[in-house]
């Protein structure tokens, strides 16, 4: 079936859909089409999904049945500049929207500007054929709109930032909005006298050697490992917080986790505990050490005992920051 | 800073519980301290152009859970190369625990009358533009009074 005839099938789901929130909030004006239409493109964009099949008609209509549909709708007002729909907005999320600012800003009067200029996007003052665009427009109802505001107002502040420091780059403006920041940097290695060269330069061996390995080890891991491994290590979130991502029992990366669980399909709906994440991490971890001593023997021909000096290392300075730099360039 | 001070010996909250319930070896701390620092240098020596970053409306869906396998894989690939928007997700995430702490403002509605939409904006755009040009809002206005009404009895339905 092709993407025409699928978006076809789910007519029916999306009018009802549309009828619903008309019946939820019967003054939002005339919005049919442009809430039919959003629909459609988010349909149209999950279909275009490259490395997948082409859908059911059936995962279609779960797909759609997912769409955070009333809050799309006020979306879709507001776009429109329904009056009603603005003043609901605004005594429903404004306070959060506020409170979100307020967090996130180093300064009361940075919070005030971020707000007032999120509002004035989500208004629009841009006019592009003769219609004016609003910031609520790109919003498809796939996550909530309370959520989708907080990433709003999370990329306004780092354009506030950037517009007062030219200088600084995007990565680092990230680490000055919010409450963690992420710094690299090893401690230089003191050369002392010969005898500490020479204990340098077969340490320098281990270290490229370490550095290879734990480097193809981690390339190795499947991409939700390695991003729970990001997350936890260098994004600094803690069990409960990863454990927050995946609390939805429909989330892809809790379900590639427990895949091979019992658990999984007994109680695919049970809660994701704390410990559950360092289950998974332990697993990671035990994927990792495997694949690094692999490497270190096979490639690099260490013996058990160089693979223990190796390991070794972990506890001390690896390498140089000028090493490392050596290392991924070769 | 004070991160990277703690990785020789790592004490992150997993590392630490385990260890003391005598649950890891000092092999899996080595691994883990060795990947902890892997992964910061790794962090610190790649950068991804603003054209290719994720969408306002991806990055929240994907926090909340609500993506599609179909649709997460290209998301979850995209946030291992992409330190600026991993650091969005994972502040994103921090900010829910933060505000959860936080007490909930009750908004009282019920006897409030709708603002005009314009007068917020003209207030808005006049203290950052410098202009209270209400031009841009004119289209959607209409007779006070009238739909405020409806909408109140509707509102209490």
């Amino acid at each position: 079936m092709n993407h025409e005839d699928l978006l076809t099938d789910c007519e029916s789901v999306i009018n009802e859909m549309f009828a619903r929130c008309a019946r939820n909030a019967p003054n939002f004006g005339e919005i049919e089409e442009c809430f039919k239409n959003s629909l459609k493109k988010t349909v149209q964009k999950y279909l275009s999904t490259a490395s997948f099949e082409t859908p059911t008609t059936k995962e279609i209509t779960d797909f759609l049945q997912q769409i955070q549909a009333d809050d799309l709708f006020l979306a879709m007002a507001c776009a429109n500049g329904n009056e009603r729909a603005w003043w609901e907005f605004d005594q429903q999320h404004r306070a959060y929207l506020e409170r979100v600012a307020r967090h996130l800003a180093r300064t009361e009067i940075d919070a005030q500007e971020v707000v007032d200029t999120v509002y004035v996007e989500l208004y629009g003052t841009r006019v592009v054929d003769g219609e004016r665009v609003s910031k609520f427009a790109t919003y498809s109802g796939r996550g909530s709109l309370r959520g989708w505001l907080r990433t709003v107002i999370w990329h306004s502040l780092v354009d506030l930032h950037r517009a007062s420091h030219d200088e600084v780059s995007l990565d680092e403006m990230t680490e000055n909005v919010g409450e963690s920041y992420t710094h690299a940097s090893f401690a230089n290695t003191n050369l002392g006298g010969e005898d500490e060269m020479i204990e340098q330069i077969a340490k320098d061996r281990y270290r490229k050697a370490t550095l290879t390995a734990i480097e193809n080890a981690f390339a190795s891991l499947d991409n939700h490992e390695k991003l729970l491994l990001l997350y936890y290590h260098v994004e600094d979130l803690k069990l409960r917080e990863i454990a927050r991502m995946v609390e939805n029992s429909a989330s892809p990366l809790r379900d590639w986790f427990q895949r091979k669980s019992a658990n999984r399909e007994s109680n695919p709906d049970s809660r994701i505990h704390e410990s559950t994440i360092m289950r998974w991490l332990e697993k990671s971890y035990a994927k990792v050490l495997k694949l690094f001593r692999t490497e270190l023997r096979s490639i690099h021909n260490l013996s058990e005992e160089e693979v223990e000096i190796c390991l070794e290392l972990a506890t001390q300075d690896l390498a140089s920051p000028n090493l490392y730099r050596n290392l991924m360039t070769t | 800073m004070q991160k990277h001070e703690e990785v020789s010996s790592f004490t992150r909250e997993a590392g630490t519980k385990m260890e003391n319930k005598g649950l890891i070896n000092s092999e899996d701390i080595q691994i883990q301290g060795l990947l902890d620092r892997y992964l910061h240098l790794q962090v610190s020596s790649k950068s991804v152009s603003l054209e290719e970053h994720l969408e306002e409306d991806s990055i929240a869906a994907f926090v909340e859970g609500n993506l599609l396998e179909r649709e997460t894989q290209p998301i979850i690939k995209h946030l291992v190369d992409c330190s600026f928007c991993r650091h969005v997700t994972s502040e994103l995430v921090k900010l829910d625990f933060a505000l959860a702490d936080e007490e909930v403002m009750q908004v009282a509605v019920a006897d409030e009358k709708p603002s005009r939409v314009s007068e917020v904006l003209n207030g808005l755009l006049s203290r950052i533009f410098g202009t209270t040009d209400g031009a841009v809002f004119a289209h959607h206005e209409k007779e006070e009074g009238t739909e405020k009404n409806e909408n109140s009895e509707e509102n209490k339905k």
